[in-house]
């Protein structure tokens, strides 16, 4: 009798403990290693979602926003006393740390790139009006006007000073979310964080692996859909995931119907067209992938492949051409997924005919 | 058999009983879809299956609103009164891992579930 009252007791204890593993509980608290945190900062005209795993969460979010509104500070073209606006207004800086290392890349990404990566197209964008998203289709005299003034062989870099040439102005956010993203990985390490993710508006970059080993899971927006659809998936560890495509930004010009995106070619002024609808790099370095997914955009799936073939130890990538096809480099075979199916770019010419 | 045993076996049937019951109610208010999540200044406030279409009224501090839709696999925010309308121009989420921000009123609508197929973030 006494047993089976025991027996009794015993049952309701296992049914308590199934939804509260009381002795479990107390180890995970211990570790956390499976506990994230996440947090929304509104910054660089975008809002940032970063999450951090582990016990030291809490303490590489609080570095990680700081270190956000630092950059943004330093690096913004609307706040009048950023590091870029003072150049822009005075013609010349004396470069801060993180400045130099932004300078250096982009003059790097412009030379390996043939020219598809500037940072003095600022003038055309506004000229365009994709800044203030006031857009205009300009004349070609105001075309011949801004692009003279567009050229980063004309910028003069000596010691650590950046000078502008006349009429000329500088707008780095085409690798500044992919250096934040890459600041924001080692903010994380240096708080003893091993696993994390942020996205900056779109611009994904993660730490490590989940807690569980697994990889983490990036979609790539599908083009011709609502935002948050997507058209494929990347499984990647301790990589950057930066996507750019001309359906980001774009207006159309009522009267004929054209549309125009905001990724423009530096050499004519005009809109990319590309016959590309959206490039993803996948890179360890943020700010290399964030430049080169604007500048692989334009230069067309053919450049962009060769490009791809020189440089293949710096980076992977995921095309979606305008038909809808998408292309993936031979690095990535086995880490995307789509819907759709995908055709492999492999790393030797011979072998694609 | 004696009385007390008897009414031992009672007992003991009784509690199994209860255990089933509860066993049952925990399983059956388990959905194994994707979920819904809303959560108001980091709490969260209710809890919705994305396969079951609504509309709902989110009411956050400050008198302000979001108005939620769940309709063919997918959330979204309808409208707001925040200043800027940056959530309702998030458009459509579908994703376990997704999710909509309204920053203005601390509002965080996210998709959670146990799918394999989750994703951990979507680049654009």
């Amino acid at each position: 009798m006494k047993r089976l009252m025991c027996f009794a007791l015993s049952l309701l204890l296992l049914t308590g403990c199934a939804s509260a593993p009381a002795g479990q509980r107390a180890a995970a608290a211990e570790l956390e290693a499976d506990v994230s945190s996440t947090r929304h900062v509104e910054a660089m005209d975008t809002i940032m979602a970063l999450s951090a795993y582990g016990s030291n969460r809490e303490k590489a979010l609080d570095a990680a926003e700081a270190e956000i509104l630092r950059l943004d500070a330093l690096l913004s073209t609307g706040k009048p006393d950023s590091e870029v606006s003072e150049l822009n207004r005075t013609g010349t800086v004396t470069l801060s740390e993180d400045s130099k290392k932004l300078v250096n890349c982009a003059f790097s990404l412009h030379e390996e790139t043939d020219g598809a990566f500037d940072v003095t197209v600022y003038p055309l964008m506004q000229l365009w009006g994709f800044p203030e998203k006031e857009y205009h289709l300009p004349t070609q005299e105001e075309l011949a006007d801004a692009l003279a003034r567009v050229g980063m062989d004309r910028l003069r870099l000596e010691g650590d000073t950046l000078s502008l040439d006349e009429g000329q102005e500088i707008d780095l956010g085409g690798i500044g979310k992919g250096y934040t993203s890459q600041r924001v990985m080692e903010v994380y390490r240096q708080a003893g964080v091993t696993s994390g993710l942020v996205s900056l508006g779109g611009n994904v970059q993660c730490l490590g692996t989940k807690p569980d080993g697994s990889l983490w899971r990036v979609g790539i927006q599908d083009p011709w859909k609502t935002e948050g659809e997507i058209a494929a998936v990347v499984e990647v560890e301790d990589q950057a995931v930066i996507t750019s495509g001309g359906y980001e930004r774009y207006f159309v010009d009522e009267s004929t119907g054209e549309t125009y995106c905001h990724i423009l070619d530096p050499k004519t002024g005009w809109p990319v067209k590309s016959g590309l609808a959206s490039v993803s790099i996948v890179s360890p370095d943020g700010m290399l992938a964030d430049g080169l997914s604007t500048s692989l955009y334009i230069l067309g799936l053919e450049g962009a492949t060769q490009f791809w073939r020189d440089h293949s130890e710096q980076f992977q990538a995921i095309f979606i051409d305008n038909q809808g096809q998408i292309f993936v480099t031979e690095g990535l075979k086995d880490a995307v997924q789509a819907d759709a199916g995908f055709t492999v770019i492999p790393q030797s010419e011979k072998s694609a005919g | 058999m004696n009385k007390r045993l008897r009414s031992d076996l009672l007992l003991l049937g009784g509690l199994a009983a209860v255990g089933l019951a509860l066993f049952a109610l925990l399983s059956l208010g388990r959905d194994d879809g994707v979920q819904v999540l809303v959560r108001v200044d980091g709490v969260v406030t209710q809890r919705f299956s994305l396969s079951e279409p609504r509309s709902y009224t989110i009411q956050t501090r400050d008198e302000g609103v979001n108005e939620l839709r769940i309709d063919d696999g997918a959330v979204w925010l309808e409208s707001a009164n925040c200043p800027d309308c940056l959530c309702v121009k998030q458009g459509k989420i579908r994703y376990a891992g997704e999710s909509i921000i309204c920053l203005p009123h601390g509002v965080v609508v996210e998709l959670s579930g146990q799918d394999e197929l989750a994703l951990d973030a979507v680049t654009q």
